[in-house]
């Protein structure tokens, strides 16, 4: 309140000395909870800081970090995404259905998939943007929607509630080198997931603050009016953000689906949770305008990690679920602060 | 009761120094940035406002006087295309228009700064600064944000209004009611405003925080705009006004310029004498405030 | 996590189940005296002898939508019921409430019988007991045989979850299994928890259970995401290298863990519960030792025609003994003669 004064040429209203900044960055936090679980379990275990340990945290991390950052970019905007899981589970059906009732190439049910997953994500956005209901109700409609698909269509064509023969399809061989793929380093089996997690994270994080589209999803989900009345199309972004997470999913989903030549038909339930955990302990905020990519894949690392070491530790892994909880309300507390320091104090 | 007596003197000074500098030739000759004729707009059965006749010239601040419900708020709403009119005749610098968004009037300069200032608080200054307008460079797919030039330019323009930007990424949340009037004021001077329509700038400010804006007004004047403010405060008008246009139950009761009048005219025009003991109380004893 | 938020959601939609429920039970507000009037008069209210009349049952289970077991649960009540010229409705929830509201609905529409799994005897007690004082015959299947009759149900088809896990365990000893990972998909089905208990008991533990973890250690995953419980199966192999045998309840989760021994390495050698596809060209290939196959058909399609039989000719199958349907072992060498017909649904 006392910094600004009328005299030319006087610095802004200061509070952000170096040390504040690292402060609200929206990924501290998370790092920090990361490398002390990472200690710890490195500490406690002697398998967690193997190879085969660290492959065994990225293999768990890797399909959740590719969902927690698309999720984490939906957030910032400003929405969830409730069906984003089972979706995970409609777009391996796809391929699975297509490849065993039809025997097409198994890439082009993977193309029909993805189609079948950017339809979903504009439905989404469309009825959210239109309606301007929350969408944790439009996409909870979904999500029961594509479950009683997923079920129905499934049961209906195959008699079970399960398709497989996915690796007798045509182009199989290709379609596992590129989603479901190993490497072995050491006596660590590390899946081509990992890269693509990797790769979703640099994209998203290069889109988010190097891009005008980056731009308009922190302003849709941080102010939306002001946004509107500056020229950004937040409707147009918002859909995209849908169109995102579903794409996300159909990767997630094709990396699963060639991995485990078969698909059932109620997987996937509850994993959307999953995603917002991620996205949250890594920084994003529930009220949207603030988050990163970088944060949420922490998250998903973070929540790999635990889930590992517990069983590394040789813990009851009924405790994990508990653990996860705790690191949510840290974060959610931490994300408050953070935020309050960055926007609310302001003076005047 | 003298002007200058205006807590913020220094105000007062940049004012008095500015009119004298502004040249003659700045103003185009019997065109008008903004004109309007026997302005009315009507919602149901209710007449909100009607009979507004005034013009805005480049570098002329033009103040809108009146209470809550005097029909300030159409007024701007009218001009700055987000509401149609319904009678009466509209002018951008000679051309008759009639606006039916706020993109049209935005495209012929006329850019409007409503009281929430269309900011987003949790991000940087220079984000908010180019937010809906962001510079790029490269070709798609590496299309990207043209970072440094953003920056420098937010730096810089910034800087006419005389705010020192050390961090450009400083989130607009962190910075005080003046300085987010001034980042909204800078950019709609930058994306080429000719006529800058200030929705209350000064409603919810502190003392020093309403004379930092009001600098701006005057800064932006200077530079050649024509400035409409709306304020119910003829404190604040007064200093920085040229023209004033008093409204009162949607209908123009007053259009005089600076010349013709004094603040405790003023005032007493715009209470309409009713309770002008307090208000020249208050007035009068300014540093007890 | 995953499951709480998904329970969360189920128990939303049961409220909306409750909302309909509690609208037609208040419809029938003055029922219950009629109807407890008219079972004192005749106890059994249903008609016997009739063999043309179109009967309506009710099945209810606590399955999930999708779940492959349940699945051929309901294939075999239908099959049953469209042998038979008999109206079959099967409806599921997975949790007890809802499940209890399910019987209720079904006895406000006053069905011919009931069919009905009881993974939580104590919490259906009264909604049992409420259709059976409308006159309407019970049949309890799959969990719940200790209770059973207790509950006044006409028998039981099913086969008890501790006794099957036993019989596992005891052929994964004679497989020379010696410390075994018994795999638990659903937190607190009580059900699970009994076949694992009772493969301890098959593997030699003391019945006092003081010394079942030296002989098994079960660990809970998340069946709705089978790459991350492939992985989790592998971390645990690993950790534990005593560990040589692999008890899964599920097939899916049968298909993560023989990836899952491939991948840590492991010799531990596997068997699980239930079939499909994968299941059998693993057990061709030797990745599985055998699988428990419950014939979970029957369970549906046996509890039909003993309604059936009961309401058209006043049978009681067994004078009410309970009614085993497994286990049957599937191994290598009977493997070809099931495999085709599961593909069918019904296995």
């Amino acid at each position: 309140m006392t910094a600004a004064t009328s005299a030319r040429g006087v610095p802004l209203t200061p509070g952000r000395s170096p040390l504040v900044r690292a402060l609200s960055r929206p990924e501290l936090g998370s790092v920090i909870g990361a490398v002390i679980i990472a200690a710890f379990f490195a500490t406690q275990t002697a398998e967690f800081a193997s190879s085969a340990g660290i492959a065994n945290v990225l293999d768990v991390t890797a399909t959740l970090g590719i969902m927690a950052v698309a999720v984490a970019l939906l957030m910032i905007g400003g929405e969830f995404d409730l069906s984003a899981g089972v979706l995970t589970a409609s777009t391996g059906l796809v391929t699975a259905l297509l490849v065993d009732q039809l025997g097409v190439n198994i890439w082009e049910g993977i193309a029909w998939s993805l189609l079948f997953a950017l339809a979903v994500g504009f439905l989404n956005g469309i009825l959210v943007t239109r309606t301007r209901l929350p969408s944790f109700i439009v996409t909870l409609g979904t999500f029961l929607a594509l479950q009683g698909i997923n079920v129905g269509v499934t049961k209906h064509l195959t008699d079970t509630v399960q398709v497989g023969g996915v690796d007798e399809a045509q182009g199989y061989g290709a379609a596992r080198a590129v989603f479901a793929s190993t490497a072995t380093i050491g006596d660590g089996q590390f899946r081509v997931a990992i890269l693509w997690w990797i790769g979703v994270a640099v994209v998203a994080t290069l889109l988010l603050i190097r891009t005008k589209f980056g731009n308009w999803i922190f302003a849709s989900g941080g102010a939306p009016t002001s946004a509107r009345s500056v020229g950004v199309p937040v409707g147009r972004t918002k859909i995209l953000l849908f169109m995102t997470t579903a794409t996300a999913a159909w990767l997630v989903g094709t990396i699963s689906v060639v991995r485990l030549t078969s698909v059932q038909a109620n997987v996937g339930l509850g994993e959307e949770f999953n995603y917002i955990i991620a996205a949250v302990i890594g920084g994003c905020l529930l009220t949207g305008g603030a988050g990163s990519a970088i944060g949420a894949s922490i998250g998903a690392l973070i929540y790999g990690m635990t889930q590992q070491g517990i069983v590394f530790a040789q813990w009851d892994t009924d405790w994990f679920p508990l653990f996860l909880g705790g690191m949510l309300l840290a974060a959610v507390l931490i994300n408050t602060v953070v935020v309050r320091r960055r926007a609310e104090d302001s003076p005047g | 009761m003298r002007p200058d007596v205006h807590p913020i003197d220094d105000i007062q000074a940049a004012l008095d120094g500015a009119g004298d500098q502004l040249p003659e030739s700045d103003i185009p000759p019997h065109t008008p940035l903004l004109e309007v004729r026997g302005l009315g707009k009507r919602y149901g059965g209710v007449v909100a406002l009607q009979g507004i006749s005034a013009t805005v010239n480049s570098g002329e601040v033009t103040c809108v006087l009146g209470d809550n419900g005097a029909g300030k708020s159409t007024l701007i709403k009218i001009l700055s295309g987000v509401v149609s009119f319904d009678q009466g005749q509209y002018f951008v610098a000679g051309k008759r228009v009639k606006f039916s968004s706020p993109r049209q009037a935005l495209d012929r300069g006329i850019a409007t700064v409503f009281q929430d200032l269309a900011i987003v608080p949790l991000m940087s200054i220079w984000r908010n600064f180019f937010l809906g307008s962001e510079p790029t460079r490269g070709v798609w797919p590496l299309r990207r944000l043209d970072v440094e030039q953003a920056q420098d330019i937010t730096v810089a323009e910034l800087a006419r209004f005389g705010l020192d930007v050390q961090d450009p990424h400083q989130p607009v949340g962190t910075l005080s009611g003046g300085e987010r009037q001034c980042v909204a004021i800078a950019r709609a001077v930058y994306f080429g405003a000719r006529v800058l329509i200030l929705d209350e700038p000064t409603a919810s400010l502190g003392v020093k925080q309403a004379g930092m804006v009001l600098r701006h007004v005057v800064q932006a004047r200077e530079r050649g705009l024509g400035v409409i403010f709306i304020t119910h405060n003829p404190r604040h008008a007064y200093p920085v006004g040229d023209r004033f246009i008093l409204l009162n139950h949607g209908a123009m009761v007053a259009n005089v310029t600076r010349e013709d009048i004094d603040l405790d005219d003023l005032t007493q025009l715009m209470s309409g004498g009713a309770d002008l003991d307090e208000l020249a109380h208050e007035v009068e004893d300014p540093p007890h405030r | 996590m995953g499951r709480g938020a998904w329970l969360a959601l189920t128990a939303a939609i049961a409220l909306i189940l409750c909302g309909c429920t509690a609208g037609s039970r208040s419809e029938d507000s003055a029922g219950p005296v009629v109807e407890s009037s008219r079972a004192t008069e005749t106890p059994t209210a249903t008609p016997l002898g009739d063999p043309d009349r179109l009967l309506t049952f009710a099945v209810v289970t606590h399955g999930t939508a999708g779940d492959s077991f349940w699945d051929v649960v309901k294939t075999g009540a239908e099959d049953a019921g469209a042998a038979d010229n008999i109206e079959i409705d099967y409806q599921a929830d997975p949790e007890p409430g809802g499940q209890a509201q399910l019987i209720d609905a079904a006895t406000s529409s006053q069905v011919d019988g009931l069919i009905v799994s009881m993974p939580d005897p104590d919490a259906l007690q009264e909604s049992i007991a409420r259709a059976e004082a409308a006159g309407i015959p019970v049949v309890t299947i799959d969990a719940g045989e200790e209770r059973s009759a207790e509950f006044g149900a006409l028998t039981h088809v099913g086969q008890s979850a501790a006794s099957v896990g036993e019989g596992a365990g005891v052929r994964l000893r004679e497989a020379g299994v010696t410390k075994l990972l018994c795999v638990i998909h659903e937190a607190g089905n009580v059900s699970l928890e009994e076949r694992c208990q009772g493969a301890a008991l098959g593997l030699g533990a003391n019945p006092s259970g003081g010394d079942v973890e030296d002989v098994m250690h079960t660990m809970r995953v998340n069946a709705s995401n089978i790459a991350v419980t492939e992985t989790t199966i592998a971390s645990e192999l690993r950790t534990d290298p005593e560990i040589d045998g692999v008890l899964t309840l599920n097939p899916a989760v049968a298909d993560a863990a023989a990836a899952a021994i491939e991948a840590a390495g492991s010799a531990a050698m596997l068997a699980t519960f239930d079939l499909n596809a994968d299941v059998f060209q693993s057990i061709r290939n030797g990745q599985i030792l055998f699988a428990v196959d419950q014939q979970q058909y029957l369970q549906g399609y046996l509890p039909v025609v003993f309604l059936a039989l009961y309401a058209r000719n006043g049978n009681v199958v067994g004078g009410g003994q309970p009614v085993p349907t497994g286990p049957r072992y599937i191994t290598v060498e009977n493997v070809d003669s099931v495999e085709d017909l599961a593909s069918n649904g019904t296995r």
